[in-house]
C-alpha cells in the first residue's frame, strides 16, 4: 500500500506538483551532517543551567547563591532579583486575549512564589555544562510549601488553593474594582461560551432521545525528539543579539523576546537551525530562551542552554487537559437536533503564548464535526492549576473537540439502535450544502463526506466484518469496530477575523521568490519547518509555478535576517498559507517576466503563453524565451521596458480568506481480551481528504505519524501529577510514548476535494491523523465491549483500566 | 504515598523491642545510610554543627536499660538525622528532622521532613508492638509526600527503595536484639543466677517507666 518515492532527477516540471519526490532534506539529517542548536560551538561558549522548583506550589522565602558562586568555573548565578535590578521587563506576554481573561504575570524567573514543579528559580552560568548543573545543587532555596491543585475542575471550586493573587495583578484593575469579584472562582482564567444557549436548551427539551458522557481528554507531554535549546551571543559593539534556538517561528520569537528583554526587534537576529520536531511545543515563548539571551548580554559571552529530557517533561507546554460533560439530542428518527458541552480546561500555572485560544476558538468551533446540527452550545472554563502551562500540541483544540463529537455520535447511534456508520451518514452535512455555516461560528467552505466514509467501509469490508464480529462473540472473543469521521480546521485565518477573536498577531505568511541572473531560484518563506519536509514541498510548488527545474530551486526558512517576515509553522498552516505565499510570489515573478519577455519579443503581454518555464508568442511558437533567459535580461537591464525595475524577485504577504477544512473517516478494528484487558489491532484504515496533495509520500508520512501519536493518547500516554503538583510521569520510563511495536499497520487512502480559496487547493495534513485517531480507537474498544454494557472508558485505555471496566471495579466506568 | 507492614522479631519480648526502638543510638546504627541521629532544639538545624556534635558524643549501643533510659526518645522532642538514600542513579543525603508525636507503650508515632538537593519528603509514621508466640510483631505504617527529583521517578522506584530500607532496618534490629540480649544476660548472671527474660522485662519496665 505504501507510496513509492521518486528520485528528484527523474522529475519533469510538468509533473513536479503532486509527485512523491524523495525528501531532499533527509541525506543531511540521516548522516549526521545537520547542525542542531546543541551542535553550535564557540571557543568562548559558557553554559547555562536552570534551577527549577522541586515543589508544585511554594513560597520562596530566600535564595542563597553564595556557595554556588564560589565554585571554580562558575561565572554567574542569577535570580529574579537580578533580572529586576537590571531593569529587564522579563515578563512573558500572552498572544491571545479573551473577554475578561485573567493574565497574571509570568516572570522568566519565579520571584516570591513557584507555581509548578519546574518553574525556574535561579540560573547558573559556568565554563562547563556539567559544572553548571552541579552548581545548581549548591544553591540553597528556602521554600515554604503550599497546598496545590492539579485538576482543572477542582481548581475553580471555592476552597481550592489560589495560584495567583489577582489584587496584585496590574492588568486586572477592571475586575478588582468590580464588586462581583467575590463570585469569580479562585483560579478561573476565563469563562467562555460559543453557540446559542437558548436554542440548544430548547433542542434538548424537545428531544426524543438524548445521550450524555463525562470524559477526560488527558494531559499529554509533547516529546519532540530534540529537547529545547538556545545559543545566544551579544555583540556589545553593535548591540546586536545573535540567537540560535529550537523554534517553530523565529520571527514571532523575535517579536516577543524583543519585548521581554527590551532589545529592539532589529537588533535581535534569530535563527532556527535544524530543529528535531516540535508538535507545537516550540511555538511558545518560554522563560529559558530569554534567560539564555539575558545571561549572554550580562556576561558579554556566548551562552548555551540545552534542556535535559527531564526538563522537557517538566517545562515543555503540555497539551489537552480537559474535563468535559457532553450531551447529544436526537429526534425519534435519529437525526441530531442539538449538542451541549461543558468543559473545564487546565491552563497550568501560567498562560502560555497562545494558550487561551486552544480550548476556545480552536475547540468550540469544531464541535459540529461533519454533522448538520441545528443548535450547539459550548461553555469552557479555563483554570490555573499547579502544572506546566498547557498550550498548542499537535491538533491543539481540535482533537479535544472531535473526541467529544465522535464519542457522542457513537453513543447516539447506540441509543438509537442504529449502525454507527449509517447514523453518521444520516447526519452528515449533505454535499450540496457547502459552504455550510455551523452554529459555532465557522463556515465550512467545502466538503464531501460520504465518499470518504464509503472508501473506509470498503477498505475494512465492513459488512463481512460485522458478521465476523457476531461469529467471534459466540466464541467469547470480542472484536470492535470504531469510527472517526472527523473534521479539521487548519491555516487559521484570516488575520482580521483572528484579531476580532483576540489574536495578538496576524495570521498571514510571507514568501519571497528570487530568480538569480543565471536562472536558478532561491525562495524564502516565513514558516519554519522542523521535520515536515518543506524544502521538498516548497521547491515543488515554486518549480511548478515558474517552470524552473526542481533541482534549481533552493528553499530558505528559519532566519529572521534573511526572510522578510513570518508567522512560523503550526496548525497545519505551512502548505496552505506559506505554500500559497510562495505560489503568489511566483505568479508575480511570472507576471514581471511576462512584461519583460513581451518587450523583448516585441509582442503584447496578452499574446504570450507561459508553459513549463517558457514564454511563447501565441501562434508563433518559434518566438519564445525561457524564464531563465528573461531573468538574465532582467538583471542586465540593458533593454527592459520603461517603468520596469531591473531584477526578478517578488514578495507577497498572503492572508487567507478562511480556514481550510480537511476531513476524512478512520476505522479502527481491535480485539479486546476481557480477561487481561489487552487490546490488539486487527486493522486500521484511514481515508483523508486534505485537498490537493503536493507530495503524496509526505502526506502519507504525516498521516502515519499523526495516527501513531493519536494512538499514543488513546492507549498509552498521560501526564500524571500527584495532589502536591509533583509530576509522577517525569521520564520516558513512566510516560509511555508508543514504540513501533505499539503501532498497527495502517492502510491509507484519500479523496480529493480541493480547498476553494487558496491558489494551490491544498488544506493541510500535519495534524489530521492526531485529530482522527484517538476516538477511532476508543470507539472500537467500547464497541468490542458492548456485551459488557461498557459505553465509555477514559483514555489512556491501559490494560488495567479495560480490565477494571469489564470486571466492574470502581475504577472503571 | 502510603506504606505499611508488619515485621516479626523472634525470641524477644515487647519490652526488649520497646527498649531497642527507644534508643536513638540503636536506631542510628540500624537505619541504612544514617550518619547521625541527635536530639535538637526547635528552629533551624545546622547539620554541619550537629554532625560534629554527634561525633564528639560518641555514644555506644548498649543493652543497659539504665543507659538507654537516659537518652531514650521522648514525646514532643525533636531529633535531627542525616540519612543517605540511593534511589536509582541518585544518592540524595537527606537532612532530616523528626518529632516524636506520641510515645505510649507499646505504641509510638513520629513525624518529620527531610531535605536534599532537588528532593525532599514529608513523613508521618507510627508503630505498635504486639506479643506473639515466637516473639514480637511490629506493625508499622508511614504516610509520605515526596517532592522533586526522586518523586519524579514515581512509585516505580520509590516503593522498592522504601521496602528495602524498612526490611534492612528491622533485620538489623533483630541482630542487635540478639547481641544485646547476650550481653545483658551476661551482666544479669553476675547479679542473679535465677534471672530470666521475665525478670529483664520487669527491669526494663522499671527503668524506662512503662
Amino acid at each position: 500500500m505504501s507510496i513509492e518515492t521518486i528520485e528528484a532527477e527523474e522529475i519533469d516540471v510538468e509533473e513536479v506538483l503532486g509527485s512523491a519526490i524523495e525528501r531532499r532534506e533527509d541525506p543531511e539529517l540521516v548522516t549526521g551532517e545537520g547542525v542542531y542548536t546543541d551542535d553550535v560551538q564557540d571557543p568562548e561558549l559558557a553554559h547555562m543551567a536552570v534551577l527549577r522548583s522541586q515543589y508544585g506550589h511554594a513560597e520562596i522565602d530566600g535564595i542563597d547563591t553564595s556557595e554556588a558562586e564560589a565554585m571554580d568555573g562558575v561565572i554567574g548565578v542569577y535570580t529574579a532579583e537580578d533580572i529586576d535590578e537590571a531593569g529587564t521587563p522579563g515578563d512573558l506576554p500572552v498572544g491571545w486575549l479573551l473577554p475578561d481573561l485573567k493574565t497574571p504575570s509570568h516572570p522568566i524567573l519565579a520571584g516570591d512564589r513557584a507555581r509548578y514543579q519546574g518553574d525556574g528559580v535561579a540560573v547558573v552560568v559556568a565554563e562547563e555544562r556539567y559544572l553548571a548543573h552541579d552548581a545548581l545543587d549548591r544553591i540553597d532555596v528556602d521554600y515554604e510549601r503550599l497546598d496545590a491543585v492539579v485538576d482543572p475542575k477542582a481548581a475553580v471550586e471555592a476552597d481550592a488553593p489560589q495560584l495567583h493573587d489577582w489584587s496584585e495583578d496590574p492588568t486586572d484593575t477592571d475586575v478588582r474594582d468590580d464588586e462581583d469579584i467575590e463570585r469569580v472562582p479562585p483560579n478561573q482564567a476565563f469563562d467562555w461560551e460559543i453557540g446559542d444557549s437558548e436554542a440548544t436548551d430548547e433542542a434538548f427539551e424537545n428531544a426524543a432521545h438524548t445521550v450524555e458522557v463525562d470524559l477526560e481528554n488527558q494531559r499529554l507531554i509533547p516529546n519532540a525528539m530534540e529537547p529545547r535549546a538556545t545559543v545566544a551571543e551579544y555583540k556589545p559593539g553593535t548591540g546586536e543579539v545573535e540567537v540560535q534556538m529550537t523554534s517553530q517561528n523565529p520571527h514571532l520569537h523575535r517579536q516577543l523576546m524583543s519585548a521581554v528583554l527590551d532589545v529592539p526587534e532589529h537588533k535581535l537576529h534569530i535563527v532556527a537551525p535544524e530543529v528535531g520536531g516540535g508538535f507545537g511545543s516550540k511555538i511558545h515563548h518560554y522563560p529559558d530562551e530569554a534567560l539564555t539571551c539575558w545571561c549572554a548580554m550580562q556576561l558579554e559571552r556566548p551562552v548555551k542552554w540545552q534542556a535535559t529530557r527531564s526538563e522537557t517533561y517538566l517545562t515543555d507546554a503540555h497539551g489537552r487537559d480537559h474535563v468535559t460533560h457532553a450531551e447529544l439530542a436526537m429526534d425519534d428518527a435519529g437525526t441530531i437536533t442539538g449538542m451541549r458541552v461543558t468543559t473545564y480546561a487546565g491552563m497550568g500555572a501560567y498562560l502560555s503564548t497562545f494558550a487561551p485560544s486552544i480550548p476556545t476558538y480552536l475547540y468550540g468551533t469544531l464541535l459540529s464535526g461533519q454533522y448538520d446540527i441545528p443548535a450547539i452550545h459550548c461553555n469552557v472554563i479555563g483554570s490555573f492549576t499547579n502544572g506546566a502551562p498547557v498550550d498548542a500540541y499537535r491538533g491543539a483544540g481540535r482533537p479535544e473537540a472531535l473526541y467529544v463529537v465522535e464519542r457522542l455520535v457513537t453513543l447516539g447511534a447506540r441509543e438509537m439502535g442504529m449502525d454507527p456508520a449509517a447514523f453518521r451518514r444520516q447526519n452528515f452535512i449533505p454535499e450540496d450544502d457547502f459552504p455550510h455555516e455551523t452554529p459555532v461560528a465557522v463556515v465550512y467552505d467545502s466538503g464531501d463526506y460520504e465518499p470518504a466514509l464509503d472508501a473506509a467501509l470498503e477498505m475494512v469490508e465492513y459488512e463481512e466484518l460485522r458478521e465476523r464480529q457476531a461469529e467471534l462473540r459466540e466464541e467469547d472473543r470480542y472484536l470492535g469496530i470504531g469510527f472517526s469521521s472527523y473534521i479539521e480546521a487548519c491555516g487559521l485565518a484570516p488575520s482580521e477575523l483572528a484579531g476580532q477573536l483576540g489574536a495578538q498577531a496576524g495570521l498571514w505568511e510571507s514568501g519571497l521568490v528570487r530568480v538569480h541572473p543565471s536562472g536558478t531560484v532561491t525562495a524564502f518563506c516565513g514558516t519554519s519547518g522542523h521535520g515536515q519536509g518543506h524544502e521538498t514541498t516548497y521547491a515543488q510548488i515554486v518549480s511548478d509555478e515558474l517552470g524552473v527545474p526542481y533541482e534549481d530551486i533552493e528553499i530558505v526558512e528559519g532566519d529572521t535576517d534573511e526572510i522578510p517576515q513570518g508567522m512560523g509553522t503550526y496548525g497545519s498552516r505551512s502548505a496552505a498559507v506559506g505554500g500559497s505565499a510562495l505560489a503568489t510570489s511566483s505568479q508575480k515573478v511570472v507576471d514581471k517576466a511576462r512584461t519583460i519577455a513581451a518587450h523583448l519579443l516585441e509582442t503584447g503581454e496578452e499574446d504570450l503563453e507561459f508553459e513549463n518555464g517558457e514564454f511563447n508568442v501565441a501562434g508563433a511558437p518559434e518566438r519564445s524565451m525561457t524564464i531563465q533567459e528573461v531573468a538574465q535580461q532582467a538583471y542586465l537591464a540593458h533593454n527592459i521596458p520603461e517603468g520596469v525595475e531591473p531584477g526578478l524577485e517578488e514578495t507577497s504577504f498572503y492572508d487567507p480568506e478562511n480556514f481550510t477544512f480537511p476531513f476524512g473517516t478512520h476505522v479502527a478494528v481491535v480485539e479486546v481480551d476481557p480477561e487481561s484487558g489487552e487490546i490488539e489491532f486487527h486493522q486500521y484504515a484511514a481515508v483523508d481528504d486534505v485537498g490537493n496533495q503536493i507530495n503524496p509520500k509526505i502526506v502519507e508520512g504525516q498521516i502515519h505519524g499523526g495516527i501513531a501519536q493519536g494512538i499514543g493518547q488513546a492507549l498509552y500516554e498521560g501526564a500524571v501529577y500527584d495532589d502536591n503538583g509533583t509530576l509522577l510521569t517525569g521520564s520516558m520510563q513512566d510516560y509511555a510514548v508508543p514504540k513501533a511495536e505499539h503501532v498497527p499497520n495502517m492502510e491509507t487512502d484519500a479523496t480529493v476535494t480541493p480547498a476553494p480559496h487558496n491558489p494551490l487547493g491544498v488544506k493541510g495534513v500535519g495534524e489530521a491523523g492526531t485529530i482522527a485517531s484517538p476516538q477511532a480507537v476508543v470507539n472500537a474498544v467500547t464497541d468490542a465491549l458492548q456485551p459488557f454494557d461498557i459505553d465509555h472508558i477514559d483514555m489512556p485505555l491501559t490494560e488495567e483500566k479495560v480490565w477494571r471496566a469489564v470486571n466492574g471495579s470502581e475504577e472503571g466506568s | 504515598m502510603e506504606f505499611d507492614g508488619a515485621f516479626e522479631l523472634e525470641n524477644t519480648t515487647v519490652e526488649e523491642v520497646w527498649l531497642a526502638l527507644s534508643d536513638p543510638v540503636l536506631i542510628r546504627d540500624s537505619l541504612p545510610g544514617c550518619e547521625f541521629l541527635i536530639e535538637v532544639d526547635d528552629g533551624d538545624v545546622d547539620f554541619e554543627e550537629q554532625k560534629a556534635a554527634a561525633a564528639e558524643r560518641d555514644a555506644e549501643p548498649t543493652g543497659d536499660p539504665e543507659v538507654i533510659a537516659q537518652r531514650a526518645f521522648e514525646e514532643g522532642k525533636r531529633y535531627a538525622a542525616l540519612i543517605e538514600v540511593s534511589v536509582g542513579s541518585v544518592n540524595p543525603q537527606f537532612q532530616t528532622t523528626v518529632t516524636i508525636d506520641s510515645r505510649e507503650f507499646p505504641e509510638m508515632s513520629a513525624s518529620g521532613e527531610g531535605e536534599a538537593s532537588g528532593s525532599s519528603f514529608e513523613l508521618s509514621s507510627g508503630m505498635e508492638l504486639e506479643e506473639t508466640e515466637n516473639g514480637v510483631t511490629v506493625e508499622w505504617w508511614a504516610s509520605t509526600e515526596v517532592f522533586g527529583r526522586i518523586a519524579q521517578m514515581g512509585q516505580r522506584m520509590i516503593n522498592p527503595v522504601a521496602n528495602r530500607v524498612v526490611k534492612r532496618f528491622f533485620e538489623r534490629i533483630q541482630e542487635r536484639l540478639e547481641e544485646l540480649t547476650l550481653q545483658t544476660d551476661g551482666a544479669e548472671s553476675m547479679v542473679d543466677e535465677e534471672s530470666d527474660s521475665q525478670g529483664l522485662s520487669q527491669r526494663i519496665r522499671d527503668k524506662i517507666g512503662i
